[in-house]
């Protein structure tokens, strides 16, 4: 099967709309008023000859006075008593954990400034996500409290303890009801803590509930299989995946996790032993998940529960009612394909959906088991314990406080004030609440709403554990002192109940000596060296489904009839944003969404052709409005591959009180989940209106373009095993090519690398540790929107048609670059604007990290007129910024438009001020890296200081240097390995092996720049061997 | 007869010029080379030698001042020939000390002429303290004689001008005597005034005037921002040449970062107490406390009457720093002092006894105060770079690296600029 592929980034560049053209003919948004200063005044105006000499005589005596200072007078301040584990200049690193996930914090004097995965770290060994990475930026935050609050005012601890206390024992003995109400702990020490606490108050009651809830998961279970939890899903032992909307490998429960476990069957190793799992992803919105499916199917919201229905019938030969999908023929046929090939896959299989509804999840259960499933990808004996909200419980905490039976609320690590599915009525009854605590460390939403707000420290600060899996442990320790008068909630907790151990960091330690390690037969020292400990896992055991579905299947087309009648609207979690916990996180907040490149806001993505006929255009601002009234105003994106008649809309943003960078970015989609059978729901229906407005989204897709040529190659897995070089340009051979300059020598090392098209999922965390390890700053919405972004490595998100194309034989003229030298899978320039609309329901996905390829016949190198980038003897192309002047020839002349141009000194200036511009935010910069002026261009160093340690770290070491010595940022964050970095002249090395795969393509090959970054063709599995 | 007094007029004009222009050279190369003495002088004198006492050799001012500047070079160089060869001054001298002193004989005439000169004009003024009297009298010696080099300059040029004026008027009487009709004498100003109109000589003093301030301006762009010398007051009066010379305390037991980081590392103020909870010197200030000691327990909020610490007391000390590298070039310590020791040693002809710091912070153990030894340009790193040969047996990460570079295996020098290390991105990240 030969495929004819194009590939576009946006639709403009698809459409090839003139404002496309026109941007694209530069390499700057804006370009520089030349003309009008040659036109106007600039040269008719004359300079008289005294204002010459007033500004020549001035500018000598400025750079005589500049020039006659001494010396600068720099104060050095050494430690008055240096602590015995820190040396300035060389970094320590502790282990600690972020959401159970046990990571290395690096220090620098004190300071953390780096998140980086902990190798020990078992089961969650993976890279880091982009929260994860973003997260030490969080400690950094101006907008936090500087000391606890009492009735608005800031005071000291003691009073809030006396008044906490005073109020509990009130409380207690009005026998009224005293709630803690938290995201779902799974800390034994916290837990610990609590419990002390219910002891001491017996009133109290700790209620879980999560913004994003997996309730209806775990209720699924309980009522299927009598285990209240949410399973451990084993993605690497399936060979088949069926999604139905459930985004697993980025917001879905523990998207890393997945991610490392679906990439394992799917990367350069398991493609050279001949295997490749088989994925179809079944959504209404393009997720991160959709866009890595090997066949994904748009299906409504209120398809999903027929769908699964269909497929349940299909696979056990039942006939269910309502196992039909009537109006959407493509997944019926898809259902039927993929309920053969899980029979054929029995125990190899996983289907998973996405839904928080009880009764699906419980359909979900029957098909699982129906496929051999349990046991075997579906572990529910060794669950996962970082979800166990439940989402009754809340609801009726809320019931409680309206009917004032509450008289103390404590709210640990949550917000409903900004999240709960119904705020207002949380509002209500919490002002009907006497003692209203928040463990905040800002005034947001909630803590606005709290009498105290008894600030808590940073996870950086804090002692603590985690518990994400069974037996599966993680301490978090503390890599800096408290930084304001902030206490440890667990702490306040201890306190306020008395507790013999007040001390949190003693009270750890004694739970684990007496709970977990005797069990493990390890000591609290072990515990903080390696961080976490794994006990044996518990056999999977096999569960089968033996319930009857009849009750269930009335409830899921019941919900699946009310969403189809209007326009149904799916509320989801971002990848950057998730559930806006981290919305003052400037890294995160100008990420760009890994599926629309939109940055610092969210957006209503509608289907091109739904777009069309409800009348609406990309950027127009539409007003969306649910049953229930809540309005909220948002601009169109137009995402192909949406499901016709949806529309999504991602949670986190429309923050009102987390602080200055994520204060009004986006609007508020949270009262748009409701609370329905038992459960939250995040869908619903909506009626779109529009306003007549348009407000451009700061989208970075179609920025630094590549003129539609030859960028992506790809191939199917069956064409893969015929022959690997499939689809990568080279199967034929290479072309000869001639130089034009001379070879540059790389005697000692040659550092290139490789990137896995098809490991990169393409979800963006190597950008946020890229943009921590090396100082890049963060230019804000209205600069994103100038094409100025900063990011030195970006993921190019390219879209193409799934089907044979149309135009095959018009394209059969463009013989002599087209088909006649059998590269088919090839782009070539100006191809795009042939293809046709009417598939834009179906299109496919890939992502491509992009970043400078230090190229060994680099165009910027050629063009800069005062030498400041250049060519090293180890392969890597150099910036000097101390050079450079800013001409930015280079970045007009480079390829793969990779150079940055700093337009401001972000640091230090008050228009960017939700980012480094204070003194406090920028002790999160690496002293290993230079922040870079305004007029100077930048670009991936390939971590350059990392390369200069792991060298000096070997040569004191009086050793060779090794492979893995040295990582790239990137590589490290990155859960699917998609990204190798090595020595290309080491024929041992892993990056020597990843280039000699016969997957390897470079990126405009046929220019001969050179490039020292292969990449691996995309290869998808998209032939099957059943028959529909 | 006139053309006689042409060629004698040319001749005082190009000699006027040349003693003007020498007025220039001297007073620079003059200056150039007592800082080149004060230089070659740490480098090789100063860890035996001060100017002005007896030390493990004699005080130099005094002794060079009296020696016979050939004897005294012949003596540098190699005073064991000297003695050797019989010269009963060398054998007199050579009973100073039983210490041997060590022999010099890679330095030039010159260098060593730089040396006597700087050991006569003594230390020069030092920057930004002009508290520091001790300096004053060596300030004058070099005062006086660039004055009189000045004064001597200037009643050469009186005395040509004189001259001048005695040929024209013997030529004017000559002429008389002869008979030839003569113009009257043009007075002086006028005669100014001629000179101006002069084009040839205006253009010739333009030119002079040029080349004058450019060269001026060169050398002053050259020193812009090089701060050798640099020698701030510090907070407390610290001195290296106590603890690193007198008392021989390694570097490292201070300065504990420079092995292992990229930062030398300021010693904390509990280094300190290690030794100065007991060293107090109250010998010399009357059975007080050093005040400057008394700093030290100031910053850690020690007391000594009760030997007890106050944590709430606690005050870092503000030092100034010194050795201030630009931003955005990436200096390790470790790098040089543990990585290349040998190579350094070698370049900078360290002693043995020296520790390796001393090839770029100089003689630290003769510094009262410390001050900015090295110009730390980039054009210093280079150079250093460009010809200090690696030492790279013994160090298993060379092995393969010099074994991928075929011009280093036909011979070339192997340098860190040979390994790439002249290349931005090594020191500019």
């Amino acid at each position: 099967m030969e495929s004819n592929k194009k590939y576009w980034k946006g639709l403009e560049e698809y459409k090839n709309t003139p404002d496309f053209v026109e941007n694209n003919k530069n390499e700057f948004a804006e370009p520089l008023p030349i003309e009008d200063v040659l036109n106007e005044a600039g040269l008719s105006t004359v300079t008289p000859r005294r204002d010459f000499l007033k500004a020549l005589g001035f500018g000598l005596g400025a750079v005589t006075l500049a020039a006659c200072q001494t010396a600068p007078l720099h104060k050095s301040i050494p430690y008055v008593i240096k602590p015995e584990e820190v040396v300035p200049g060389i970094p320590n690193y502790y282990v600690s954990s972020f959401n159970g996930q046990s990571v290395l914090v690096k220090t620098r004097e004190g300071r953390p400034i780096k998140i980086e995965p902990n190798p020990n770290a078992g089961v969650f060994n993976s890279g880091t996500d982009a929260q994860t990475q973003a997260s030490v930026l969080d400690l950094y935050d101006v907008s936090k409290l500087k000391s606890p609050v009492l009735d608005k005012a800031e005071v000291n601890w003691s009073k809030v303890d006396e008044f906490v206390k005073g109020e509990l024992n009130k409380a207690q003995a009005s026998g009224k009801k005293i709630r803690v109400i938290s995201s779902s702990v799974n800390s034994p020490s916290s837990k610990a803590v609590i419990a002390d606490f219910i002891t001491a108050y017996p009133n109290t009651k700790h209620v879980q509930y999560d913004a994003v809830s997996y309730t209806g998961i775990i209720k699924a279970n309980e009522n299927s299989f009598g285990k209240a939890v949410v399973p451990k899903y084993n993605f690497d032992k399936a060979d088949l995946i069926v999604s139905f909307g459930a985004d697993f490998l980025g917001t879905w429960i523990s998207g890393e996790e997945f991610t490392a476990q679906y990439v394992s069957n799917r990367d350069a190793k398991s493609l050279k032993a001949g295997k490749m799992s088989r994925h179809f992803q079944f959504e209404a919105g393009m997720s991160l998940t959709g866009t890595n499916a090997d066949t994904r199917v748009p299906v409504k919201l209120s398809e999903e529960g027929p769908a699964l229905i269909t497929l349940y019938n299909a696979i056990t030969g039942n006939t269910l009612a309502g196992g039909t999908l009537p109006n959407n023929v493509t997944a019926d046929k898809a259902l039927k394909l993929v309920a053969k090939e899980l029979l054929q896959n029995k125990g190899k299989a996983l289907v998973v959906s996405g839904s928080n509804d009880v009764s699906t999840q419980i359909l979900v259960n029957a098909i699982n088991s129906a496929i051999g499933s349990y046991g075997t990808t579906i572990d529910l004996d060794n669950p996962c314990k970082r979800y166990a909200g439940n989402d009754a419980e809340f609801a009726e905490f809320i019931n409680e406080m309206n009917r004032g039976e509450v008289a103390a609320v404590f709210i640990l690590d949550s917000n409903p004030g900004y999240d709960a599915p119904n705020a207002k009525a949380f509002a209500d009854g919490l002002a009907k609440v006497g003692l209203r605590v928040s463990f905040s460390d800002r005034k947001d939403e909630t803590a606005s709403l709290c009498n105290v707000i008894a600030i808590n420290h940073n996870y950086l600060e804090s002692w603590g554990d985690a518990n994400a899996y069974e037996g599966y442990y993680s301490i978090v320790q503390p890599t800096i002192n408290p930084v304001f008068n902030s206490r440890q909630a667990e702490e306040s907790l201890l306190i306020w109940s008395d507790a013999p151990v007040k001390e949190y960091y003693q009270y750890v330690r004694n739970n684990w000596e007496k709970t977990i390690l005797p069990a493990l037969g390890k000591t609290w020292k072990d515990v903080l060296q390696t961080g976490v400990f794994a006990a044996t896992a518990k056999p999977a055991g096999a569960y089968t489904f033996g319930l009857s579905l009849t009750a269930v299947i009335p409830s899921i087309l019941n919900n699946s009839k009310a969403l189809a009648k209007d326009i149904e609207l799916q509320v989801y979690e971002s990848i950057p944003m998730r559930d806006g916990k981290h919305a003052n996180n400037a890294f995160l907040q100008e990420l760009p969404d890994p599926v629309s490149k939109v940055t610092w806001d969210n957006y209503i993505a509608l289907a091109p052709k739904f777009a069309e006929k409800l009348g609406f255009k990309e950027f127009d601002v539409v007003s969306v409005k649910d049953d229930r009234g809540y309005t909220i105003e948002l601009p169109v994106l137009i995402q192909p591959g949406q499901a016709q008649g949806t529309a999504s809309i991602a949670l986190g943003y429309g923050r009102t009180k987390v602080g200055k960078a994520g204060d009004g970015v986006g609007q508020n989609a949270y009262p748009f989940v409701s609370f329905t059978n038992g459960t939250t729901k995040y869908a619903t229906t909506v009626k779109l209106s529009g306003t007549g407005k348009r407000e451009e989204l700061a989208q970075t897709q179609t920025h630094h373009s590549f003129e539609g040529r030859n960028i992506i190659r790809e191939t199917t897995f069956t064409e893969y095993k015929k022959n690997p070089a499939t689809g990568s340009g080279n199967e034929h051979g290479k072309h000869k090519s001639y130089d034009l300059w001379d070879k540059y020598e790389k005697p000692g090392n040659n550092w290139v690398m490789a990137i896995d098209l098809n490991a990169c999922t393409g979800c963006g965390s190597c950008i946020v540790a890229c943009n921590v390890e090396n100082n890049i700053p963060v230019v804000g919405k209205e600069e994103v929107r100038k094409r100025r972004e900063m990011h030195w490595i970006r993921i190019d998100r390219y879209y193409s048609f799934n089907q044979e194309n149309d135009g095959h034989d018009d394209h059969a003229a463009h013989g002599a670059h087209g088909h006649s030298n059998g590269i088919n899978s090839v782009t070539k320039e100006k191809e795009i604007a042939d293809l046709t609309e009417d598939k834009m329901n179906n299109v496919s996905v890939v992502h491509q990290p992009m970043l400078c390829q230090h190229c060994d016949h680099a165009p910027c190198e050629t063009v800069c007129p005062v030498l400041a980038t250049v060519h090293s003897s180890d392969g890597l192309n150099h910036m000097a910024y101390n050079r450079c002047v800013g001409t930015r020839y280079c970045a007009n002349n480079c390829p793969y438009k990779v150079r940055r141009f700093n337009w401001f000194n972000y640091w230090n200036d008050s228009r960017f001020d939700n980012y480094l511009n204070n003194e406090f935010t920028q002790l999160v910069l690496n002293p290993d890296v230079t922040t870079r002026s305004r007029g100077v261009m930048e670009k991936c160093s390939m971590c350059i200081q990392r390369i200069q340690a792991g060298k000096l770290q070997a040569k004191i070491e009086k050793r060779p240097l090794k492979d893995g010595d040295i990582k790239m940022a990137c590589q490290q964050a990155c859960s699917a390995n998609a990204i190798i970095f090595g020595d290309g002249n080491d024929p041992n090395s892993e990056v020597s092996k990843a280039l000699r795969s016969e997957r390897i393509y470079y990126v405009l090959e046929e220019i001969n720049v050179q490039p020292g970054i292969g990449y691996m063709t995309k290869i998808r599995n998209t032939d099957t061997t059943v028959q529909a | 007869m006139r053309d006689i007094s042409l060629i004698v007029r040319r001749v005082w004009k190009s000699a006027f010029m040349f003693t003007a222009l020498s007025v220039l050279i001297v007073s620079g190369t003059q200056a150039q080379d007592v800082v080149e003495g004060r230089k070659l002088f740490k480098d090789n004198c100063g860890s035996c030698h001060t100017l002005d006492r007896n030390s493990t050799g004699p005080a130099l001012t005094p002794k060079l001042t009296e020696l016979d500047e050939a004897f005294a070079i012949k003596w540098i160089r190699n005073w064991k020939e000297l003695v050797a060869s019989g010269d009963q001054q060398a054998i007199e001298a050579a009973k100073f000390s039983p210490a041997e002193m060590t022999t010099f004989p890679r330095l030039t005439d010159d260098q060593i002429k730089n040396i006597i000169a700087y050991s006569k004009a003594g230390e020069p003024k030092k920057e930004g303290d002009a508290a520091l009297s001790a300096a004053a009298g060596s300030d004058e010696v070099s005062d006086f004689s660039i004055a009189g080099i000045a004064a001597i300059i200037i009643i050469s040029i009186v005395i040509l001008v004189v001259l001048g004026r005695a040929i024209k008027m013997l030529e004017r009487l000559i002429l008389k005597r002869q008979g030839v009709e003569l113009a009257e004498e043009v007075p002086f100003s006028t005669g100014i005034k001629h000179l101006f109109k002069n084009k040839k000589f205006v253009f010739f003093f333009i030119l002079c005037v040029i080349v004058c301030l450019g060269s001026f301006g060169w050398m002053g762009m050259w020193e812009t921002g090089v701060h050798t010398g640099y020698q701030p007051v510090q907070p407390i009066k610290f001195s290296h040449e106590l603890h690193a010379g007198t008392n021989k305390i390694d570097c490292q037991y201070c300065h504990t970062g420079a092995f292992k980081s990229k930062n030398s590392t300021i010693p904390s103020m509990n280094v300190c107490m290690n030794c100065h909870k007991s060293v107090q010197a109250t010998e010399k200030y009357d059975g007080e406390i050093s005040p400057e000691i008394q700093k030290i327990y100031n910053a850690v909020g020690y007391d000594p009457a009760t030997m007890s610490y106050d944590k709430s007391k606690e005050k870092p000390v503000e030092w100034v720093r010194v050795h201030n590298l630009p931003d955005f070039a990436y200096f390790n310590h470790s790098q040089h002092v543990v990585v290349g020791e040998e190579a350094i040693r070698k370049e900078k002809g360290l002693q043995p006894n020296e520790p390796v710091c001393f090839a770029c912070h100089g003689p630290v153990d003769t510094m009262e105060e410390i001050y900015q030894y090295s110009p730390l340009t980039m054009k210093w790193c280079v150079n250093c770079h460009k010809d200090t040969k690696l030492e790279v047996k013994g160090n298993a990460f060379y092995d393969k690296v010099i074994e991928a570079h075929e011009k280093i295996k036909k011979g070339e020098k192997i340098t860190p600029a040979a390994l790439g290390g002249l290349e931005c991105g090594k020191c500019h990240y």
